[in-house]
């Protein structure tokens, strides 16, 4: 079975990225804004994960140091993982917060922080 | 320690003249005793002897100095004439590569002159002050600016290099300041001694710029000073050196420096224009006028230019402008003094008028017969205006000369050392003043220095008969007349009283418009103060003699103004003009330091004997026509219409509007710049462009950067992808090519 080239993992998670930003742009539902920004951040991983197997580096002579080469990208996975639960518990709990008080979540009629 | 004598010395001086040093110290230590423990001997001793014990402590290193100042002096005499001069170096005290300025002392005639004089006047000024302000809330306060003062003046006239004399001579200023404004809670005092502070300000802006110049010069020209020499500022250094030094320079740098010092010595010594601080001076307690004011601070200016004459004598425009301004200073103020109804007021335009005469003396180039005026002056003005205090005293503190009349039938021994004082310095002969200012108006005369000198003369004697006129009015208003007019002007007794203390309205709750400043014991001193004050000039007031303490020094200045000028000037004029050798002593001690005698050289005088005669006899004309014509017009009582000065004496009681357009031309439109350059300048400048300005600057930028806060989410996340696109493009751009 012949690998996929990097080229494609890079391409995926741009398109994948892209569709994020644009959701978060235009789509006034803070829910689906969040299932945006979830998407722009698993694309990041998904570069990440490319990156870590096909990255080598030329000082990395022993298994072990080749090992840990490819351990790098994928630990940032992990870290981005666990950043995007946390910021989902909090989103969540700003969004329900917001919703007792008005009774509407449209991100379009929050702007009292207007200057 | 170490001495320097002029070169001609032939031997080591006396180790005598270290205590010179004693003479400036025990003041200072006088000051300091008075200052920390004043008010604590008079809480632990109580009133009555602790300030007894102060007023002692006050008197006596004053007293010491003038011991010390007679041992000098007696000492400096034996010596050969030439070498009259012993410096005693204590320590450096600025010590700079371009400059060293030791603490030295000089001793000299002309320095010793106005330690005796400080010292010796002083001293009876100081014991006629402890019974003066023997009632006064504060005593120690008092002495310890006196003792203070003291100590200054000494630095002023002994210092060897002119930053010394220029701390004594700020020093005096600052404790004139403290105690002009002694009774600080009128705010009218306080006024005065702002004036006379300010008003000195600008001519010590004069003097130190002196100072500067003559460093500079000195400073550019080593090569004339001898090898290794750094005392640029030093008298024995400089002077010696004038004409060498000043050769190099044209005449603009050579009128400049005498004019600046003169500058100086107009402020301090209060001629025209800047005499205006004096009259208000007045404010103070009376020893204040008589010390200050009239004996010793005012005459540092003559001092100083007689000290730098050698400036002086290499350029005739100063020499000019120094007479000129002395003359008309003189005529001025005795015209100003016949206005007055004050009677220190009165005393004050004729210390101004007497100053003006001193200068004059300096301007024909007769130093030694302007320090002589200085000492007689001291004299008699000293006994006038304690003598003055004492009729103040026995008229409960109202100074108004239209209340006194007839007071020799209660006050005889002030009556008649007054009247000692009212002939010396009308220029009755064998009184003091007479020696001296006939002195000097020969010499304005007889002056080769200036041209036609005969219209300084002429100016001179006009004001000598001013001067006997005045003071007739003032004496004859005081003592004589046959109306004690305090018992028929009750009236306006209260009004007056109330300008020398301080008088808030006795509301029903006694408050003070300054109470807050005050804490409560001082208020309420104060209040006793005004119930002990209060009581004012009543119908049924009897005026009474003063303390011994206070006329036994008029009885001494009353001799000193009786024999003290005949005896200095060794009956000159008349000894000489009759044949008989006797030196004027005065002359004879003082030339090494101050130059010949302008009699001794000019020719005229000695052709004709008949001119000197005629100008005797004019100078005693003009003062018994004045007192004659004034007693004539006075002796009875004060003149229906001069209840309220009218006319042209209101005009001359006004200054002749001088004091009036100074305020209005430099306080008032001075502060008219002032608020104008405080508009444009601090409001609009400072405070508009830079302060404001930058604040609405950022404020605008504000303004439009606001409108990107749109509060929409969904506009900033486009921003950031936006930016972020923007950014990239950047990092790519840059790191690709």
């Amino acid at each position: 079975m012949a690998e996929v080239p990097l080229y494609a993992y890079i391409l995926l998670s741009a398109l994948m990225f892209a569709i994020g930003t644009a959701g978060v742009i235009i789509k006034r539902n803070p829910i689906i804004i969040f299932m945006c920004i979830e998407l722009m951040l698993n694309a990041a991983n998904l570069s990440f994960l490319a990156f870590a197997k096909y990255h080598t580096t030329p000082l990395a002579t022993t298994p072990i140091e080749k090992w840990n080469a490819h351990m790098t990208g994928q630990m940032a996975v992990v870290f981005v993982m666990a950043v995007a639960a946390a910021e989902v518990a909090v989103g969540l709990g700003i969004i329900m917060a917001i919703f007792r008080l008005r009774h509407d979540v449209d991100i379009d009629e929050m702007s009292a922080m207007r200057g | 320690m170490e001495f320097i004598t002029t070169p001609h010395a032939e031997h080591l001086p006396d180790p005598v003249f270290h205590w010179a040093w004693l003479i400036l110290l025990a003041p200072i230590v006088g000051f300091l005793f008075q200052a920390a423990l004043g008010r604590r001997i008079e809480l632990a001793l109580g009133k009555t002897a602790g300030r007894r014990l102060l007023g002692f402590a006050a008197v006596v290193p004053v007293a010491a100095g003038f011991i010390l100042s007679v041992l000098l002096a007696v000492r400096l005499a034996g010596m050969d004439e030439h070498s009259r001069l012993v410096i005693t170096s204590w320590f450096p005290w600025i010590d700079l590569q371009t400059l060293l300025v030791p603490f030295e002392l000089r001793l000299d005639p002309l320095s010793l002159t106005m330690c005796l004089i400080v010292t010796g006047v002083g001293s009876l000024i100081h014991v006629y002050a402890t019974g003066y302000m023997a009632d006064d809330g504060d005593y120690s306060r008092f002495f310890t600016y006196f003792n203070l003062f003291i100590a200054f003046m000494l630095m002023l006239a002994m210092g060897n290099n002119l930053p010394l004399v220029f701390i004594g001579w700020e020093g005096v200023g600052l404790c004139s300041y403290l105690l002009i404004g002694y009774w600080y809670h009128d705010i009218e005092n306080a006024k005065a001694a702002n004036k006379a502070f300010i008003v000195n300000r600008i001519g010590d802006w004069g003097f130190a710029l002196g100072i500067f110049l003559l460093y500079w010069v000195y400073a550019s020209n080593q090569d004339l000073l001898p090898l290794g020499e750094r005392r640029y500022l030093s008298f024995d250094v400089i002077l010696p050196l004038a004409e060498q030094v000043l050769a190099g320079y044209g005449p603009l740098i050579v009128s400049v420096i005498p004019l600046l010092l003169f500058v100086g010595a107009v402020g301090k010594s209060a001629q025209w224009p800047l005499y205006l601080w004096l009259p208000d001076a007045m404010a103070g307690p009376t020893p204040v006028s008589a010390l200050i004011h009239a004996a010793t601070m005012v005459t540092a200016g003559v001092y100083l230019v007689a000290r730098t004459h050698v400036f002086f004598e290499l350029s005739t425009l100063s020499m000019a402008v120094v007479a000129g301004i002395g003359a008309f200073t003189a005529l001025f103020a005795a015209t100003v003094a016949f206005g007055q109804t004050d009677i220190k007021k009165v005393l004050a335009y004729s210390t101004v008028s007497q100053l003006g005469y001193m200068f004059l003396a300096c301007g024909v180039g007769a130093f030694g017969a302007g320090m002589f005026h200085v000492t007689t002056h001291a004299f008699f003005k000293a006994l006038l205006f304690l003598g003055s205090g004492a009729v103040i005293v026995a008229m409960s503190h109202n100074q108004d000369l239209r209340k006194y009349g007839n007071l020799r039938k209660y006050i005889p021994i002030t009556c008649w050392t007054m009247l000692i004082g009212w002939l010396a310095i009308a220029g009755i002969p064998p009184f003091a003043g007479f020696w001296s200012k006939d002195e000097i108006l020969a010499s304005a005369f007889f002056s080769n220095l200036v041209q036609t000198p005969q219209i300084l003369w002429f100016i001179g004697w006009v004001t000598a008969f001013l001067t006997a006129g005045y003071m007739t009015r003032m004496m004859m208003l005081t003592f004589y007349g046959n109306g004690e007019r305090w018992r028929t002007a009750e009236a306006h007794a209260h009004a007056d009283h109330s300008q020398e203390h301080f008088h808030a309205d006795h509301g029903a709750q006694g408050e003070h418009d300054l109470a807050y400043f005050l804490t409560d014991d001082e208020v309420r001193a104060i209040e006793e103060e005004e119930h002990e004050h209060h009581h004012g000039l009543t119908p049924e007031h009897e005026p009474r003699e003063v303390l011994p303490s206070m006329w036994v020094p008029l009885v001494a200045l009353a001799a000193l103004s009786l024999v003290g000028g005949a005896a200095l000037s060794g009956l000159n004029p008349f000894a000489h003009l009759l044949g008989v050798h006797i030196p004027h002593l005065f002359e004879a001690w003082n030339h090494p330091s101050v130059g010949l005698s302008v009699l001794d050289e000019a020719s005229a005088f000695r052709e004709s004997i008949a001119i000197e005669w005629a100008l005797i006899g004019a100078s005693i004309g003009a003062a018994v026509l004045g007192i004659g014509l004034f007693a004539r017009r006075y002796i009875k009582g004060l003149p229906e219409s001069e209840a309220e000065p009218q006319g042209l004496q209101r005009l001359a009681g006004e200054q002749w509007l001088y004091d009036r357009t100074m305020v209005r031309l430099f306080v008032d439109a001075g502060g008219k710049f002032a608020n104008a350059f405080y508009r444009i300048f601090d409001s609009g400048i400072i405070d508009g462009i830079f302060v404001n300005g930058s604040a609405k600057l950022v404020g605008a930028m504000g303004l439009l950067l606001r409108r990107s806060q749109t509060g929409s989410v969904r506009f900033y996340a486009l921003a950031i992808a936006v930016g972020v696109v923007f950014a990239l493009s950047y990092v790519i751009y840059t790191t690709t090519r």
